[in-house]
């Protein structure tokens, strides 16, 4: 344990000495904005403990109203935690194996552009670089026709492969970032030594590039992990909607429960938040290996 | 090495692009599968249904109950169906009717917004399925607005009208036993309320929310130029050009001129609104009947509702109504089984119009053959006044063409923001939709 | 030789799983676009090819305020470079220098981003209310009378645009924070402790070492800052803005067209539009950090 906590100490890379006019007042600053960044948490949990009547009039931005015992904590009760569950697992599957599948095609590819020259590898990356600029609304119906005539309609692969090509250029832009870190020399001692080019890939490529995967499965995650129009377009089973479809049978055409929506939206945020709190070291870790080159 | 690379991007595009060449397939072979005569219901089959009926929707304990008693009368039918939210539920069926991807049965608002796929021939025709259910539905009232050239594609579920809610605490407050019946007893209460510091009408019109003007602007019209002058209207088939339609829109911006509506109205949310009427901050709010249920679940709200009084006698009367059917089912046709599809829906349209009345969500478009003493009060008023209607013209956002009720509704904003004036407003539209 | 034709096979083996991502989903919806694009279609029925019409219409007609919706992008993004980067970017070099509870700064100026954009978007509609927060401060502090300001009304008298911007810009500050803050601490510390023995003050060596050490990251935070403004949706369209409202974008007029409207072509073309900016602004940012090389 104590060994991990040594492989980063942020402290090291710092300044030590800074007047302590400037300290007070960052931290004054600081602690100003991160008040304004942590209050949407305690929002959203009190939300989830209020009915419309508070939400919309009565206790907008507080706790609600009355003792905790008066609280709207039927909201939970009412709640389906299992299909959330389920959603939570669609998504997560989902999520993870377009992630998965973006982050190794990206690596691959980012090390025939960024270590074996040929002519356009330049115009290639470039090419690539187009993915990022496509907005999805306008791919919805091509997509479904694509996906109708491989059969993946109401199947995850129906989103699993649209997601993983949508964050294909970012995982690309980034991956690109640390293949460039990676001495050459280590690639040319590996051909001398009578590996191949895929063996250089795999054998030294690949576990060096490991501190790119938190950064990669990041930026990835944000964009699958809320996407809502492929998700309720392309599938209708229940047993296979993600998050944010799931969660949008809780909003009614002419009146909605926000109260129960909140808690539904608590009881799947949460754990993505402490997920986040415990891998944040790691990631925040990777993020500065992989930082210099973008 | 370059033209390896060429070949392979080809080769990729080829491949990708072959994936959707047969796009056309699904209709052309399965639409010719209409029977001539009676519909085999007892063969074994599969039918799929979309819906917008989410799991707390309103409306989801009706269709609960219906498909329970369909399976339990069609043990061979595998029906399965989901309900996608009605915001995403529109760009899905469209990016599935454009795919040729369509459940059997699916759910469809009536007018423009079935239409369109009628005119592209990818609805299944009804009007075979519904010669055994004549004497179930009042045809030319409740189809109306599935019929196009002269065929009927859709089955009408429950339906819904604009009413005028009034909070009868507040009114009596005024010394008003009863509402209004007048328009121009209607204009006195209003002062009434004003010097006593009551805000008269809740209406919300932020951004998104202009639906809630037309629920007063579209009445007000009604009750002052005549059912059919703005049915013709909305149907395409008079001008906006209306001196008289002009003279109703001066009206209602006379209302919020004076001060009846709540001035940050034209910045709250219809949740806003709708919770400010149960909390007694306005006398009246009008909107649709679907808010009946909600209102009578309230304990200590004493409500009563009524339509609009009429404004000028001489061209409109109690009666005449804004609403009527819109929810309505309809039969995909690529589907395999269309014929049983068609027969199928038309039972379960009849069961969700008897299910939905009975929890209070909405008017039942088909034939009342059941107890219904159990409904709560304002339904059962307003399915009287819906009885004693004589034309219903229906909500202007769903009559027109998407694009038509998109400029309408940006113009009715303007409205209620005071931007244009009923002569502007007429000549605006005129002008902007053909 | 041989090496040459291995490495061309080893280069086409390395990028086929991402061409086929890229061409199977991602261009041949793009090359859809722009032929449909060409066409008055609503999606179902005739296609009517009409040449450039749709693209001279949504610049001259009021029906398609689709140059109000990319004077609507090119703001975001302009405000999103000028205000949201810089705040950013000050975040990352306070933490960067080492304070006091750096990590849990850190962890929880990056919360925003992971709340569903519903939850954010429900709040602000809550602030923004008649009634609500900000009227209540802005009242508290004299900057405003008796009347509310309406600020989710889509007309003239509301400021819809403002309100979908200001929550926009600040849901992303702890994204870009992330990013740069990264780019900040893998600065060599010997590199900052030289400046520093040489007499530089703490803004100094922030300006002089590690900003420009961070061009890379700053590339990268600025093409994702201008890119994600141009497709903006969801946070407009939650609180209201997603018809062809006065806080319209690119992104929702698309939508507004393609499955309100039904006209497909249309749609496409504002597809086709944005794609070609996005493009255009990512070419010109990776110039624009290139020149100082």
């Amino acid at each position: 344990m104590a060994k991990k906590k040594d492989s980063f100490n942020p402290d090291q890379y710092a300044i030590q000495k800074s007047s302590p006019v400037f300290r007070v007042v960052s931290t004054v600053l600081l602690i100003i904005w991160s008040a304004l960044n942590l209050y949407p948490l305690f929002w959203m949990i009190t939300f989830s403990l209020k009915d419309n009547m508070q939400i919309t009039k009565t206790a907008m931005y507080g706790l609600p109203k009355g003792a905790p015992s008066e609280w709207i904590w039927k909201n939970y009760k009412d709640l389906q935690i299992k299909d959330i569950l389920m959603y939570f697992k669609n998504s997560a599957i989902v999520t993870f194996l377009a992630i998965l599948i973006s982050m190794i095609a990206a690596m691959m590819a980012s090390y025939a552009l960024m270590r074996i020259k040929w002519k356009f590898r330049g115009a290639i990356n470039k090419m690539f670089m187009l993915g990022i600029t496509i907005p999805v609304q306008a791919s919805l119906v091509p997509v479904f026709i694509i996906a109708k005539n491989l059969g993946w309609i109401d199947t995850r692969m129906a989103l699993i492969i649209p997601y993983a090509a949508f964050s294909l250029s970012m995982s690309i832009l980034i991956s690109n970032g640390f293949m460039t870190n990676i001495p050459m020399d280590l690639d040319e001692a590996a051909y001398i030594d009578g590996c191949s080019r895929y063996g250089v890939f795999f054998r030294i490529i690949v576990p060096l590039m490991l501190p790119a995967v938190s950064t990669i499965a990041i930026y990835s995650f944000l964009q699958c992990w809320n996407e809502l129009m492929f998700a309720s377009t392309f599938i209708s089973t229940k047993e296979l909607r993600t998050l944010p479809s799931g969660l949008r049978q809780l909003t009614g055409t002419y009146t909605t429960n926000f109260g129960l929506v909140g808690a539904a939206i608590t009881v799947a945020t949460i754990p993505t938040i402490i997920i986040y709190i415990l891998l944040s070291r790691k990631i925040q870790e990777s993020f500065i290996a992989g930082a210099v080159k973008g | 090495m370059k033209k390896i690379l060429a070949t392979l991007l080809v080769v990729a595009m080829v491949l990708s692009l072959a994936a959707c060449g047969d796009k056309n397939n699904t209709t052309n072979n399965s639409s010719n599968n209409t029977p001539a005569g009676a519909v085999d219901m007892t063969k074994s089959c599969s039918l799929t249904m979309w819906c917008i009926a989410v799991e707390t929707d309103s409306n989801r304990a009706s269709y609960e109950h219906a498909i329970a008693d369909m399976k339990a009368k069609y043990p061979n039918i595998d029906f399965k169906w989901e309900a996608t939210q009605n915001d995403d539920y529109k760009p899905k069926i469209k990016a599935a009717f454009q795919a040729d991807a369509v459940s059997d049965i699916f759910f469809t608002w009536s007018c423009a917004f079935l239409g369109e796929f009628v005119k592209a021939g990818k609805v299944y025709c009804l009007d075979e399925a519904y010669k055994e259910f004549a004497d179930k539905i009042d045809m030319g009232r409740m189809c109306k607005n599935t019929t196009y050239d002269g065929k009927k594609y859709g089955v009408p579920l429950t339906m819904n009208i604009v009413a005028l809610f009034a909070n009868m605490d507040i009114l009596k407050s005024v010394g008003y036993d009863d509402v209004p019946a007048t328009y121009e007893d209607l204009l006195k209460c209003c002062e009434a309320l004003k010097a006593k510091n009551i805000i008269p009408f809740g209406c919300a019109a932020a951004a998104d929310q202009t639906w809630c003007v037309t629920e007063y602007v579209e009445p007000i019209i009604e009750k002052a130029c005549g059912a059919k002058v703005l049915d013709d209207i909305f149907a395409g088939n008079a001008s906006w050009d209306n001196a008289d339609v002009a003279k109703a829109v001066n009206i209602f911006q006379d209302m919020i001129n004076k001060g009846y509506f709540d001035p940050d109205g034209a910045g709250l949310n219809n949740d806003t609104v709708k919770n400010n009427f149960i909390a007694g901050d306005y006398a009246f709010y009008m909107n649709g009947s679907w808010n009946c249920a909600d209102f009578a679940k309230v304990d200590g709200l004493n409500v009563k509702v009524s339509e609009f009084p009429v404004i000028d006698a001489s061209k409109s009367k109690l009666g005449q109504l804004i609403g009527g059917p819109s929810d309505t089912l309809a039969v995909w046709n690529g589907s395999k089984n269309a014929a049983v599809a068609a027969k199928y829906t038309l039972e379960m349209g009849q069961l969700l119009s008897k299910y939905g009345y009975l929890d209070g969500c909405g008017l039942p478009a088909w034939k009342v053959d059941y107890d219904i003493s159990n409904i709560n009060p304002l339904t059962k008023k307003v399915a009287e006044i819906v009885n004693n209607s004589d034309y219903m013209v229906l909500f202007g956002d769903t009559a027109m063409k998407a694009e038509d009720a998109d400029k309408y509704l940006k113009e009715i904003a303007k409205v209620y923001g005071g931007e244009v004036n009923g002569t502007t407003f007429t000549s605006d539209l005129k002008n902007s939709i053909r | 030789m041989k090496r040459k034709t291995t490495d061309t096979i080893s280069i086409i083996v390395f990028l086929l799983p991402a061409l086929i991502l890229f061409f199977g989903i991602l261009v041949l919806p793009m090359v859809l676009s722009g032929y449909y694009s060409l066409f008055e279609w609503n999606g179902v029925g005739d296609m009517k090819f009409i040449n450039f019409g749709n693209f001279k219409e949504m610049f001259t007609s009021d029906l398609v305020p689709m140059k109000a919706g990319l004077l609507h992008a090119l703001l975001l993004a302009g405000l999103s470079v000028g205000i949201q980067l810089p705040l950013s970017l000050g975040l990352a070099l306070m933490l960067g220098r080492g304070i006091k509870g750096e990590r849990f700064f850190l962890s929880i100026n990056f919360l925003p981003v992971l709340i569903s954009t519903v939850v954010i978007g429900k709040l602000w509609s809550a602030i923004y209310t008649p009634k609500g927060m900000l009227n209540n401060l802005l009242r508290s502090l004299g900057i405003i009378g008796e009347k509310n300001i309406l600020w989710t009304n889509d007309g003239k008298n509301g400021k819809l645009l403002l309100a979908c911007i200001i929550p926009m810009l600040w849901q992303y500050v702890g994204y870009h924070m992330l990013l740069m803050y990264a780019g900040v601490k893998s600065v060599a510390p010997e590199l900052r402790e030289a400046a520093k023995i040489d007499g530089a003050t703490t803004w100094q060596v922030d300006r002089h070492v590690v900003i420009p050490s961070m061009k890379q990251v700053l590339k990268v935070s600025v093409i994702f800052a201008v890119t994600g403004s141009l497709k903006a949706y969801d946070l407009i369209s939650i609180l209201g803005g997603n018809k062809n409202s006065s806080a319209a974008v690119p992104s929702t007029l698309l939508m507004n067209q393609m499955f309100d409207a039904n006209r497909v072509g249309m749609g496409s073309a504002i597809a086709v539009i944005m794609i070609i900016l996005c493009f255009a602004f990512a070419v010109l940012i990776n110039f624009l950090f290139r020149e100082r090389d």
